[in-house]
């Protein structure tokens, strides 16, 4: 008995100890805490970080850094401006006799790629080497390459025989099994690359379009055409225990991935071979802190101008956490232990009074962002349906029209957003060239006397279907099942309803919506478009008939088409932004206006919260972090930390006294009794 | 006992076939290959990209049988999904994820280990003290203790998992500061830090119903003779407890005991969820989320197999719990 006793008395003992020694919530090891990291967190891992294919929000987040580009946007100024990154200057550009457009750029001399094992394929003892105008040739043979599958290849196909190239590497591959078996620059180099993308020396890249393309430029400042080193698409493969070059980024950036655990956690760090260390002196645009800062940014601390001119980067790692639920990435957040972040449902009214920051939060230090991305979110109509679509008429018009009418947008976003975003009156969101702010459309104000009428003239009295006798019958099409989806998609329901109209929310898998999608199979749906670029013909390009859906696979999903306003588009597309640029815009936006291809619903907003140690944290709108430019007060960090963060013990002793104290009568009591 | 652990294992054999069986006609009729190929790279992509991928993934052959064989050629039975299906889960060759082509049994590795940091510490103070406090009541039984720790249960059971971890994140996370709310760390010096959170909460969790299932044997132990026989002989009230009816109670405790076992492998799916802890109930939840149709597939499959495998243990080890119990 004795050494039961013994045995419970050591178990307890270990327990305590340990749950003491692990008494602190710090998730970080004590001997970080004065470093330059930036913490942030991630609630899903991206499928890949190839450049060519990476295109989500949580893959810029590697790739931006990892990747640099020839072209960058700069950090502070808005509207968005271009300014040189791994090239020397902003591209020539020559307008042929013939139509075709000429990029020329020349590349910065001595661009180093990362040090990385890859480059033993070139010599045993070489770990990196120079980037030569070969590696952005190489990138766009991959973008052309229907084996890599890159997401982007039409945007890309105004390049000179970009697609004949990618018919060619295919019949050759299916027909020639030794080609097939080259190593892959091998096989570009047989076919003699993308003839669009000419290297003139190591230095210098022309690169030639069919047509006038001016939005092309913006290309060049994203990770998609950075330049990729053969050695490391061909090392990485994912056999005999390598990784796939998808999960192991080879770029110039100034920080490179050190750590990649897609369920755990990634780190970013420095990049010793990146240009703006080795060669400070150049004093490139990429490599400084801009020194045009203007007031504004600096009053809503923004921006520090002691920074101005400072060679970058700042932060020496980025360590990324995975936070599968929102509610403990915000509360870690609020400990100090992430730096920046966004406002959970949950929390806003205790983050959030009226439209800025609680005293709460403000007595943290925190500040607040209020970003509206380039972005729409919309309800769709099919415009091939015979009963809402262009095939219905007049009637079919009229009918979209009242359906606009009854959606209140700015209740939708109180109700599901706390009120973040910005209703949209038309596809283009603010701060875009075209987007004006006084503009409203007169189909997207709630009316419903209106929209009553105009059911009339549709010929759906009270939403009476004559045909039937009953009401209309319409289909909501989705491929999201969740419960808090459903109840977004049965507020547009009530608001339909009260027209008459009976709409039927058909939610099935995602494949089985694709499905539909591609078979042109539904009527209503809801998506959202956010931007490539900063620009207006990223969103109006949504609703031009070459991009319809079912004619040609393209994000034109409302297969809406329409001769005047592709007319239109083909004008705008590649104007500079001018007055004459502003008036198509408008023609076109009113145009839509009556159409009503799409019920715009709102821009999106992100409130982002960020301590007052985090430094020069402007935010970009786009989805491309930089960090470069971002630092951190890691002593004003760790001091908060302290502060915040001290256990409270009181009621674990309490507890204790409590269980003994309840305890120690019932054991009285029965000793008692069975004396 | 052999020719029963024989019998138990031909059946456990059966069984394994069966779910197999249940789980390629459960996936391949949600999603075709060509659904799975169009989810994993995309809608925009060529046929020619489809194919290879399903190449790359074994998606390519037909489903039960192959037509391009001859009737009497085992080609027509053996190229397709179904074989490579039974094939790939009975040897334990589970491919590559369909979502990221990340080598599953990789995964399944680096899952294992926080899975197991989290689930053994929490099963085995779990049992200690759920049968600690069922002793308890059972020994101060029909006293205010025994009462007030039953309506503890009852309360505590009532309660879902989800709002304990919600509270004790905010209570002991939040206001307390006594752990970090959340996340994982493999480094031996910081992992306890955050695994106590989960571990608490778990033990709060499951506190209720074990106590009381607990409790029901002991109390059914202590009306028996042979407790009676021994309190005569002069043994005292914890040693009557703890080697008496502690050991004649055992079957129905290693019976809820090793059944849940097999859980501790595939890991919580919710607790691992809500703390980041990046194990195989973590894993499972992305597969569900993200439609990674093969490493659900291989979770489920593993799932059933450990707790086939449970099953005849707890059998087996009936015997060295009561000399009494003869497997025939």
């Amino acid at each position: 008995m004795n050494a039961t006793r013994r045995w419970c008395g050591l178990l307890a003992t270990s327990v305590a100890c340990l749950l003491v020694a692990a008494c602190s919530n710090n998730p970080y090891p004590s001997e970080e805490q004065n470093e330059k990291i930036q913490y942030a967190a991630f609630s899903e891992a991206p499928r890949t970080l190839d450049p060519a294919t990476a295109y989500t929000t949580s893959a810029h987040v590697i790739t931006a850094n990892v990747y640099d580009t020839l072209l960058e946007y700069h950090y502070l100024n808005r509207p968005y401006e271009l300014i040189p990154g791994l090239a020397e200057a902003l591209p020539e550009v020559e307008q042929l006799l013939d139509g075709r457009t000429v990029f020329t750029f020349r590349l910065r001399d001595g661009i180093m790629f990362q040090r990385d094992a890859s480059f033993s394929l070139n010599d045993n003892d070489t770990d990196s080497r120079k980037v030569t105008a070969h590696d952005f040739a190489f990138q766009f043979a991959r973008l052309a390459d229907p084996a890599v599958n890159s997401p982007v290849f039409e945007n890309f196909a105004s390049i000179t025989g970009f697609r004949a190239f990618r018919d060619l590497i295919s019949e050759r591959r299916q027909a020639d099994e030794a080609f097939a078996a080259l190593r892959i620059d091998q096989q570009y180099e047989a076919l003699g690359g993308v003839p669009g993308i000419i290297v003139l020396n190591e230095l210098e890249l022309e690169i030639v379009l069919d047509q006038q393309d001016l939005q092309m430029l913006y290309w060049f400042a994203i990770p998609f055409t950075t330049p990729v080193p053969w050695e490391a698409v061909v090392y990485w493969d994912g056999e005999e225990g390598r990784e796939r070059f998808a999960d192991h980024p080879v770029g110039t950036g100034p920080y490179t991935l050190s750590v990649y655990d897609k369920q755990f956690r990634y780190v970013l760090e420095r990049n010793p071979m990146w240009y703006g260390a080795m060669y400070p002196e150049w004093q490139a645009p990429g490599a400084v802190f801009p020194t045009d800062i203007t007031q504004e940014d600096v009053e809503a601390r923004r921006v520090n101008p002691e920074y101005a001119g400072r060679a970058l980067p700042f932060l020496d790692r980025i360590e990324y956490r995975r936070e599968r639920e929102s509610i403990p990435h915000f509360n870690k957040l609020l400990q100090g232990y992430y730096d920046s972040g966004g406002v959970i449902n949950e929390s806003f009214d205790a983050v959030i009074d009226g439209d800025r920051l609680s005293p709460a939060m403000v007595e943290m230090g925190m500040a607040l962002d209020q970003v509206v991305s380039p972005s729409v979110f919309y309800i769709g109509f099919n415009m091939d349906d015979p009963t809402i679509g262009r095939t219905a008429g007049e009637p079919g018009r009229l009918l979209r029209q009242a359906m606009s009418l009854v959606v209140d947008v700015e209740q939708y976003l109180e109700i599901f957003s706390n009120g973040r975003g910005v209703p949209a009156q038309s596809p283009i969101p603010p701060g875009l060239f075209g987007y004006d702010d006084a503009y409203s459309n007169t189909f997207r104000q709630v009316d419903i006397d209106r929209a009553k009428d105009l059911m009339v003239q549709a010929g759906f009295p009270g939403g009476t279907d004559p045909a039937t006798n009953e009401p209309l019958k319409l289909t909501f099409d989705t491929g999201n099942t969740t419960a808090q989806a459903q109840l977004r998609y049965k507020y547009f329901v009530t608001a339909w309803r009260r027209l008459g109209i009976d709409v039927e929310i058909a939610a099935t898998t995602y494949n089985k919506f694709q499905e539909k999608v591609r078979t042109g199979a539904y009527q209503i749906f809801q998506w959202g478009w956010v931007a490539d670029y900063p620009d207006p013909e990223n969103f109006l390009f949504l609703l031009e008939s070459g991009s319809a859906r079912s004619a040609t696979g393209g994000p034109n999903t409302a297969n809406f088409s329409n001769p005047d306003y592709d007319a239109l588009f083909a004008q705008m597309s590649d104007r500079p932004s001018d007055d004459e640029r502003l008036r198509l815009i408008n023609e076109m936006i009113a145009l839509l206006e009556r159409e009503r291809p799409w019920i715009e619903l709102y821009h999106l907003e992100d409130y982002i919260l960020r301590h007052e140690w985090v430094l020069n944290a402007k935010p970009m709108g786009l989805s491309y972090p930089v960090y470069k430019y971002r630092d951190i007060d890691a002593e004003l960090r760790s001091e908060s930390r302290e502060t915040w963060n001290q256990p409270v013990r009181w009621p674990l002793y309490a507890i204790i006294l409590l269980m003994v104290a309840a305890t120690v009568p019932a054991i009285r009591t029965l000793y008692r009794e069975r004396q | 006992m052999f020719a029963y652990i024989v019998r138990r294992l031909a059946y456990g054999a059966v069984t394994v076939l069966g779910v197999l069986l249940l789980l390629f006609v459960l996936f391949f009729a949600i999603a075709d290959p060509d659904d799975i190929a169009r989810q994993a790279i995309g809608e925009r992509a060529s046929a020619e990209v489809y194919e290879q991928w399903k190449v790359n993934h074994g998606y390519d052959k037909p489903l039960v049988i192959n037509a391009e064989h001859g009737v009497l050629e085992p080609g027509r039975y053996t190229d397709t999904l179904l074989f490579e299906h039974y094939r790939s889960m009975l040897t334990f060759d589970f491919g590559r994820s369909d979502a990221d082509d990340v080598p599953i049994a990789e995964r399944l590795r680096q899952g294992a280990l926080p899975s197991l940091s989290l689930t053994l510490p929490l099963f085995a103070l779990s049992l200690v003290v759920g049968v600690f406090f069922a002793l308890l009541v059972a020994f101060f039984r029909d006293t205010y203790v025994d009462f007030a720790v039953l309506v503890m249960c009852m309360l505590a059971m009532s309660v879902a998992s989800l709002i304990y971890i919600i509270a004790g994140q905010y209570l002991i996370g939040l206001t307390l500061k006594w752990f970090p709310i959340s996340g994982f760390d493999a480094d031996p010096a910081l992992v306890i830090r955050f695994l106590a959170l989960p571990i608490i909460i778990g033990v709060i969790a499951s506190f209720g119903g074990d106590v009381r299932l607990y409790r029901t044997v002991f109390i059914e132990e202590t009306n028996k003779d042979y407790v009676r026989t021994a309190r005569a002989k002069g043994c005292g009230d914890a040693r009557v407890m703890v080697r008496h009816v502690l050991r004649n109670a055992l079957i129905p405790i290693l019976t809820s005991v090793v059944l849940a076992i097999p859980f501790l492998f595939v890991g919580s799916l919710l607790f691992e969820n809500f703390f980041g802890i990046p194990g195989l109930g973590a894993i499972t939840v992305e597969a569900i989320n993200g439609n990674d149709f093969s490493t659900l597939r291989t979770m489920v499959y593993i799932s059933a197999l450990l707790f086939i495998v449970a099953q005849i243990l707890t059998d087996i080890s009936y015997t060295l719990a009561d000399p009494r119990v003869r497997l025939s």
